[in-house]
């Protein structure tokens, strides 16, 4: 019993993990605590539902993606861009009232009733692992989320790109003088964390099914994840979201009525022992 | 107080990462005295400064008219007399810059806080916002927050810095007649040599992280190992 | 002007402020629009202290709705197991609020930045699942009624319920908040805890402890949420779980954003001009939201010091065509 929920655990942590590998992209070019990230999950949920009605589950992931990917680019171009140098505080009120405007979208186009999404076909059934059944679908999420993160870290330590995107997350205005477009790279790396972001919404959407709440939901745990982590650090969200997917499942099965309080627990022991995060970063 | 010195450092060291960024300096600081430390780019002079004045943790002794003070953490050695000043200017920019010194004021007894505007020349500014004022005149107030209460030791971290040499060759003289005038003994880390050469009592010489001279300006100012650490850094 | 004569004119402008805003149930007679005034004003109270906090320390607070909806479920427990009548139910539970927030402030206003605004963040999560999971003791998400006791300081409770003398009852805790902080804002600590914000280290260096002041002050600041949250459910004789959640601590935060820091009557006016905005647009469209997130953004951007920042220009502007300067 408990190995199914320790894997169902790495399930929701995968799945945190990427989402917050948006959040951490995003921050460490921009600075910007991106509080609209939620907004931009659920909007790719409900995008991705909505196309698997018409087509199948893969061209919702993949359109879901290419439309937060460009969100992602305009938002960077038109809004990011303008505030980076600004009061952190403006960029948390501007992507606040951004949280405002997708929730208000998604409920005009799709109303607030809860929706649920079919796992693609050949992703369907259970498979026997550690004396357990567990369905393939949820495997599926965990493997996916670990190629998608070991992807982007791989991605960042050795290509070029990477190189420019770890330069200007470390030092924006030196590597904008060395004759990097600073600009043109937080354009990509903010689509690219949207992207990730709707990615995870479409995944999540057969496991966690849809409501208007999603967004909410899952942003507190993101953040949770990426403060224990350390702002900034993609290897202390990756520890983080691990242990904050094994503490939610865990405690939803084993302490049921104060099982969310967990995560907040921690979050507080480590901030106030050390307010940089376990990995430490700038605060 | 009848202490033979006003400050006494013995065998400071500061570690951080694997580096040693000061090895085991030692000084004395007569009263009244100006003390000019000196020595080439990361010699390690501010983080003396900042040893002593208990920024950052070191190991060693300091000893303030007398009185141990090594335990002590940054406001208490303020309290008791040890002030400092910064190499980038530390003020309070969104606060005019009366009420800045009436708030540092408040906690000293008897704190006259026009005698100081005068004395640092901030009077037509008192009622400006501190962002507001020229650099020359932040740095004033920079000082002036030091010297509020006539502490005993002053540590003064680059004050010149970013000034022209009218600006700082009246610097230098207002802080010689401060001295006099109020008592303080003054250690003074400072890049400008002819300022330093003119104005110290003594000069110490860091390389490295170690002391290689402590005497008499002239004398320092002919020692072929000072001229051979600024030379070695310069090549 | 000397620091008495400041005094005296705050206090007359505070006695006028409160007897006009007394006479104003006698010319408004519909009970709908006092009710919605009752309910700007005590939020207002709330975005005091929200506003009160990010102004003298600079500090974030995602978690100030826990002190407004503890305060409620305070005074119901208060009567419940300690017996107490009503009256000194309020006392003891904003009293032991300060208390609370004082020893919760000790520790973290040592925090930097985000990591603050997440601590906060997380403390009024844990207490708003708190209440809405304790059903025994709080009723859980259903919340709990507020029985009053038949009178409270003196006055009889029914005026507590009623939209014309409550909202007397509010505005006049209104006014006197303001005083007192502006009397705060204008002393040495409120100049100390300026000059914290803005350079702790320097103030450290100056000889002053830096944490006690930051505690007091973030003390302060919850006991106004808490007062308010206390007038809510006096009100509405209603506490439930939803009056600590993050959202009520970002929408207070948001509204102090928006009427601006830098003058408390600022802050009241974006307060109230916000919680109106959102009652008024959420019964004509249901795309309040959107419209509420751009003008949050159009704000932000274009008005970065809210709407007290347009009241100062524009005071310094009479200021200077009277001739003063």
């Amino acid at each position: 019993m408990i190995t199914l929920q320790v894997l169902n655990g790495l399930v929701y942590g995968s799945l945190l993990m990427i989402m917050t590998s948006g959040l951490v992209l995003i921050y460490g070019l921009r600075r910007i605590v991106n509080f609209a990230h939620g907004s931009l999950y659920m909007l790719g949920a409900y995008v991705g539902y909505t196309v698997s009605l018409y087509l199948n589950p893969w061209a919702a992931l993949a359109a879901s993606a290419l439309v937060l990917a460009v969100g992602g680019f305009l938002l960077d171009r038109y809004g990011f861009r303008y505030l980076q140098d600004r009061d952190p505080l403006t960029t948390v009120i501007v992507t606040y009232g951004l949280l405002l405007i997708l929730e208000d979208i998604v409920q005009s186009f799709w109303g607030k009733t809860n929706y649920t999404m079919d796992a693609p076909g050949i992703l369907r059934g259970s498979v026997e692992m550690f004396c357990t059944s567990f369905p393939f679908y949820r495997l599926s999420i965990i493997i996916a989320g670990a190629v998608i993160t070991g992807g982007l870290m791989l991605w960042l330590r050795w290509s070029r790109m990477g190189l420019f995107i770890r330069a200007a997350s470390t030092d924006p205005v030196t590597t904008a003088m060395q004759g990097v477009n600073t600009d043109r790279i937080s354009g990509g790396v903010v689509a690219l964390g949207a992207a990730l972001a709707g990615i995870a919404g479409v995944i999540a959407a057969p496991f966690l099914s849809l409501s208007p709440t999603m967004g909410s939901d899952i942003l507190i745990d993101s953040f949770v994840v990426v403060v224990i982590g350390g702002l900034g650090s993609f290897g202390g969200a990756f520890i983080a979201a691990m242990v904050v997917g094994q503490i939610q499942t865990l405690g939803a099965v084993y302490l049921p009525e104060f099982a969310s309080l967990l995560p907040f627990c921690l979050m507080l022991a480590i901030l106030i022992g050390k307010p940089s995060g376990i990995a430490g970063s700038r605060v | 107080m009848n202490e033979a010195y006003a400050l006494e450092v013995e065998n400071l060291t500061v570690r951080y990462g694997g580096v040693v960024a000061v090895n085991g300096v030692s000084l004395k600081l007569k009263r009244g005295e100006i003390r000019g430390l000196i020595g080439p780019n990361g010699a390690g002079k501010s983080t003396v400064i900042d040893a002593i004045s208990g920024r950052r943790a070191s190991t060693g002794k300091v000893l303030l008219d007398g009185r141990e003070i090594s335990s002590l953490n940054v406001v208490q050695r303020r309290w008791i007399g040890l002030s400092r000043s910064f190499q980038r200017t530390s003020i309070f920019p969104a606060m005019r810059v009366r009420d800045q010194i009436k708030v540092a004021a408040a906690r000293i007894p008897d704190c006259d806080v026009d005698e100081l505007l005068e004395e640092f020349g901030l009077v037509p500014f008192q009622d400006k916002v501190a962002a507001e004022i020229g650099y020359g005149d932040q740095r004033r107030l920079d000082l002036s927050l030091a010297f509020l209460g006539k502490p005993s030791v002053l540590l003064l971290d680059e004050p010149m810095a970013g000034l022209s040499s009218e600006e700082s060759r009246r610097l230098a003289d207002h802080l010689q007649n401060l001295t006099r005038n109020w008592g303080v003994s003054l250690l003074l880390v400072e890049h400008d040599m002819e300022i330093v050469f003119g104005i110290s009592d003594v000069v110490t010489v860091l390389e490295s992280g170690k002391l290689i001279a402590e005497n008499k300006p002239d004398i320092v100012r002919a020692d072929p190992h000072v001229r051979a650490a600024y030379l070695g850094s310069a090549a | 002007m000397k620091y008495s004569m400041q005094i005296f004119r705050a206090a007359a402008l505070v006695v006028a402020a409160g007897a006009v805003g007394a006479c104003l149930p006698l010319l408004i007679t519909s009970a709908n629009v006092l009710s919605l005034m009752t309910q700007a004003v005590i939020y207002a109270i709330g975005t005091l202290g929200v506003g009160f906090l990010l102004r003298q320390n600079g500090h974030v607070s995602f978690g100030h709705a826990a002190y407004y909806g503890l305060s409620g479920y305070g005074i119901v427990l208060c009567s419940k197991f300690l017996g107490l009548t009503t009256g000194p139910a309020i006392l003891l539970v904003i009293s032991l609020t300060g208390l609370f927030a004082f020893v919760v402030g000790l520790v973290i206003v040592r925090t930097p930045g985000i990591a603050f605004a997440m601590i906060t963040l997380a403390i009024g999560q844990v207490f708003y699942i708190l209440m809405a999971k304790a059903r025994g003791f709080t009723g859980g998400v259903d919340g709990l009624v507020v029985e009053m006791s038949e009178k409270i300081f003196g006055l009889s409770s029914n005026l507590f319920g009623k939209p014309g003398s409550m909202f007397v009852v509010c505005w006049l805790t209104l006014v006197l908040v303001v005083f007192l902080l502006s009397l705060l804002i204008r002393s040495r600590f409120g100049a100390l805890t300026e000059a914290i914000r803005e350079n702790e280290e320097r103030a450290r260096f100056i000889g002053y402890k830096t944490v006690v002041p930051r505690a007091a002050i973030y003390t302060v600041s919850a006991m106004v949420c808490a007062l308010a949250g206390t007038l809510s459910s006096l009100y509405s004789a209603f506490v439930s779980p939803d009056s600590l959640h993050w959202s009520l601590s970002g929408s207070l935060l948001v509204a102090s954003l928006l009427g601006g820091t830098s003058l408390l009557s600022g802050t009241v006016i974006g307060a109230a001009v916000y919680f109106l905005l959102k009652d008024v647009l959420s019964e004509v469209t249901t795309h309040w939201m959107s419209i509420i997130g751009v003008c949050l953004i159009a704000v932000i951007v274009f008005w970065p010091e809210g709407i007290a920042g347009g009241l100062s220009r524009g005071a310094r502007k009479l200021r200077a065509l009277a001739g003063r300067s």
